[in-house]
């Protein structure tokens, strides 16, 4: 498989679980699509990644309402939560986050919307593939946490019906973006 | 006995309550659905299941070794871990560690183990609240009960039900609306997390080379429990253990498809060690529970069962779970793997009831991921149920005295076939076999022919026929011996008539070797080895005497018992068993030789058409044999036009004694399922290939619509012949 291959298969496989996938130009235009999805308080974890592209900045000039406290404070249930990925695998649709910094995990489990940005250079084909970065992320003995996350949470306990939204957030967005970085160690 | 009789009153209650039933159901046939999709594409079930197989079993043997691997990266990287030689020690872990802290409430997400330690029991009895995050958890919590499935624990409930436990929880009135109930769910629970002292999860994998643990779920509240709370405790069994990474996302792979038909749960979530927690290094505690697996591990018959990834799927296709659900059949784990594990973790005794309950159709060990073969454990501990407990009275006489004994077994039901003519009754299609409608009331019991008609023992049983039947074979290709089996020798031996007639006209020559015997199946099921091992010898040595080229059986439950469990059976005596592996490789079913050496459907040619036929797919010819296309490819050349009916390969509820004497009403439940999707097809013949079924079927077809035939697949071929001459 080309890596664009890997691209549309792993957009039909995250739509297909009930992902919200949006190609978009910058991280201007993401700010902007994101801006629009909110209506509430968003967590935005300084990560490398967000530091570098500035994300903060560029989601407080697109309105929005971006969090500055401990996250811990910020209620039970915020809004939105926004993250960058580390990679993607195709074949399933997954989005996967190396979430030891705490903040990740708190932005990505809380809020009612996880919105991920991802680079599509970071497509891999599938879940076998990943293996290599994921021993490569849990060299030496750091304590780890990594997050594979396909769609959003669900659950079928009553009545075998499928609903969204159980205890994690009720939607996530995808917005692929050209450019983020094609480091895989790098979030 | 007292145990007995709250198992039967909890069969009959379940029996009574077909709602339930309905639902598993509509559950088993969506989940068939699903999984087949989730595995379509480039990925082989086969291959990946036994290469899971071998990592486990890796595993298994080198366990002490990877199991230290783990517990040092594990240290390394911040975490203590505490090993717990039963589940009493790994609850009083907890405790001691909850009293340290001054705990006062642990959220916890799903951990099967911990509903095998009774965990919560324990905690609330020191004073600890444990409040369950995983919904359908909570609700059974709710609702005081234990999981009914291992991955959709409130299965057996209905909305109504939950609307009203989330009402007396909120103090609030709740519409049985599932959408908004998820929402209480939600709502109720986000504040445990922040509340929680401890965070309690259950481990998918504890993987060796890096010392984390890997967590497999779709709601997101182990993520919840492993984040927010200061501690964070993993309670796991210590067979959860794999290799690296690699084996891991394997496991990935084969468990969501396998267990829900999704690709991947919503989440995966590894953690190793001590994570940083608000500002702080999270305390993380490792509690890795024997309970029962070393022992379980070193048993040959049994360990397979350890390699389980608790996908539950053994139970979506059991047509006993979807009859009496998981409160009967089975305990802190249920259907199949609950049979064996219930055996080890709570003993022997506990598990007596549920070994019989199974039917040996063979579903289980077919969808297993991990490649256990399920049904061939169960098995193996009903025989040690029945040398433990007896096999109670009835089957004792049949198995012991009678059937080892083949003169008076064979004398017994020719006196059989004479007294029973009082009660026999004309049948509506074959007019001309008497079946037997009711038993007098004394006779039986009452629910016995209630709903399906008892065929009656042939006049002339096929051993008494076969020395007058004349074959007509000028250049005889092959000399094959005829395992007629129990039911083809004194129930339908038009079978065995049929199908000299079909072979002789491919130039095939048959031999029967008069002292041939039961194929001691029906007495191995019941756990009786020694009937067993007697009636292997008696029949080794009528075949080898016979000098054959092939020996052919019509019950593929035969075929199984002399090509696998012949040699298994004499495995002690390597006289013996040389003998029975020469046979075993020269038996086969009779639809399988037909087309696969003989090529039946392309040498025999010019039917005329016979109209529809649909094929109900017998457990051992299937999964036992894995022959299921011959037969259609027969039927098909000899005229007939085979229109498939739904779930054509779900047991037909038979399942030889189990029908009469153990569990006949599970047993009728399994059958009015299957007369249901055969009156679907709208055809007038079911064919089939087995006596079994046929005994089964014909019974039940007879009550339920006695216009529709149930034939086996070679007497029609032999019709479709004497119509072309
Ligand atoms: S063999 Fe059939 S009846 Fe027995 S446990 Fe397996 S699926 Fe259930
Ligand atoms: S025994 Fe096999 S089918 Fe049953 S739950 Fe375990 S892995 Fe799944």
């Amino acid at each position: 498989m080309t890596p664009n291959t890997h691209l549309s298969c792993f957009v039909e496989a995250a739509r297909r679980v009930g992902t919200e996938v949006t190609q978009v130009d910058s991280l201007q235009d993401a700010a902007a699509y994101i801006a629009e999805k909110t209506s509430g308080i968003a967590l935005v974890p300084e990560t490398v990644l967000a530091d570098k592209h500035d994300l903060k900045t560029l989601l407080g000039a697109a309105g929005v309402d971006v969090y500055e406290g401990d996250f811990r404070k910020a209620g039970h249930v915020p809004n939105a939560g926004i993250t960058f990925s580390n990679f993607a695998m195709a074949d399933t649709g997954t989005v996967v986050l190396e979430s030891t910094m705490e903040n990740i995990r708190l932005a990505t489990t809380l809020p009612e919307i996880h919105f991920v940005l991802v680079d599509p250079k970071t497509i891999l084909e599938d879940n076998l593939s990943a293996v290599k970065p994921m021993t490569e992320m849990h060299k030496g003995s750091e304590p780890r946490f990594v997050a594979y996350i396909t769609g959003p949470s669900r659950t079928a306990d009553i009545e075998r019906v499928l609903t969204i939204g159980c205890h994690g957030p009720r939607e996530l967005h995808i917005l692929l973006v050209e450019g983020i970085s094609s480091d895989l160690m790098e979030i | 006995m007292a145990t007995d009789q709250t198992y039967k009153k909890k069969v009959e209650s379940a029996i009574n309550n077909p709602k339930l039933s309905e639902a598993l159901h509509l559950f088993g046939d969506a989940y068939l659905t699903s999984r087949e999709n989730a595995f379509q594409g480039r990925l082989d079930f086969e291959a990946m299941r036994k290469d899971l197989a071998e990592i486990k079993d890796d595993v298994r043997i080198r366990r002490k070794e990877l199991l230290a691997e783990f517990i040092k990266n594990a240290e390394a990287a911040g975490s203590t871990v505490f090993i717990a030689k039963d589940t009493q020690e790994a609850n009083e872990y907890v405790i001691n560690l909850a009293k340290k802290k001054n705990a006062k409430l642990i959220a916890k997400s799903k951990s099967m183990v911990s509903e095998e330690a009774h965990f919560n029991a324990a905690l609330e009895a020191e004073g600890i609240k444990t409040s369950e995050t995983d919904l359908g958890e909570w609700i059974i919590q709710l609702a005081g009960q234990r999981p009914s499935h291992m991955v959709m624990p409130a299965i057996h409930m209905f909305k109504e039900e939950v609307a009203e436990l989330f009402s007396k929880e909120t103090g609030q009135q709740l519409s049985p609306d599932i959408k908004s109930l998820v929402n209480v769910a939600r709502e109720q629970l986000r504040k445990g997390y922040f509340d929680a002292d401890i965070g309690l999860t259950g481990a998918n994998f504890l993987v060796a080379d890096t010392g984390g643990i890997g967590l497999v779920t779709n709601e997101g509240n182990a993520r919840l429990c492993a984040t927010l709370p200061e501690v964070h405790v993993v309670f796991s069994g210590i067979h959860k253990l794999v290799r690296s990474m690699e084996d891991a996302v394997k496991i990935t792979r084969l468990l969501p498809r396998n267990a829900t038909g999704q690709l991947l749960t919503s989440y995966i979530t590894w953690i190793r060690g001590a994570v940083p927690t608000d500002g702080k290094a999270k305390e993380q505690h490792i509690v890795l529970i024997d309970g029962g697996r070393e022992a379980l591990y070193e048993s040959k018959a049994c360990r397979d069962a350890l390699r389980c990834i608790q996908c539950g799927a053994c139970a979506n296709v059991c047509p006993v779970y979807q009859t009496v659900g998981g409160h009967v059949f089975g305990s802190t784990y249920i259907s199949a793997i609950g049979v064996i594990l219930t055996a080890f973790y709570e003993g022997l005794d506990k598990a007596k009831e549920i070994t019989r309950a199974c039917i040996g159709c063979r579903s289980c060990s077919a969808v297993c991921p991990s490649n256990i073969d399920l049904e061939e454990i169960i098995l193996h501990l009903r025989t040690q149920v029945t040398q433990e407990y007896g096999m109670g009275m009835i089957k004792n006489v049949a198995f012991k005295a009678v059937m080892k004994n083949r003169g008076l077994f064979h004398s017994m039901i020719r006196a059989a076939s004479k007294l029973q003519r009082p009660v026999t009754h004309k049948n509506a299609v074959d007019g001309e076999r008497p079946i037997i409608r009711h038993l007098p009331m004394h006779f039986m019991d009452r629910d016995f022919t209630e709903w399906r008609d008892l065929p009656s023992v042939a006049e002339k049983s096929f051993r008494d026929q076969f020395k007058g039947i004349v074959q007509n074979v000028k250049n005889s290709r092959y000399k094959v011996g005829f395992f007629v089996g129990c039911g083809a020798d004194f129930v339908y031996p038009e079978v065995g008539t049929s199908l000299i007639k079909v072979l002789n006209a491919l130039d095939v020559e048959v031999v029967f070797p008069q002292k041939q015997n039961c194929c001691g199946i029906p007495a191995l099921y019941s756990g009786d080895t020694e009937t067993g091992v007697d009636l292997a010898r008696q029949n080794v040595e009528a075949f080898t005497e016979a000098e054959v080229d092939y020996i052919l059986c019509v019950c593929p439950t035969c075929t199984m018992g002399v090509k696998r469990d012949f040699v298994k059976r004499l495995a002690d005596s390597p006289d013996w068993s040389a003998k029975a592996r020469a046979l075993s490789e020269k038996t086969m079913d009779a639809s399988d030789f037909l087309e696969n050496v003989l090529h039946a459907s392309e040498k025999l040619t010019g039917f005329k058409p016979q109209g529809t036929v649909t094929y109900h797919d017998s457990c051992h010819l299937k999964r036992g044999n894995k022959v299921f296309k011959e037969p259609r490819a027969l039927l098909n050349a000899g005229g007939y036009s085979v229109e498939e009916m739904k779930n054509s390969d779900r047991c037909c509820g038979f399942g030889g004694t189990y029908s009469f004497l153990s569990h006949p009403q599970i047993s009728k439940q399994i059958t009015t399922d299957k007369v249901q999707t055969i009156k679907a097809v709208n055809s007038k013949t079911v064919a089939m290939d087995c006596p079994g079924c046929m005994i089964m079927l014909k019974g039940a077809m007879g009550k339920a619509d006695p216009n529709v035939r149930c034939a086996h697949t070679i007497e029609l071929m032999a019709e479709a012949l004497d119509g072309k001459e």
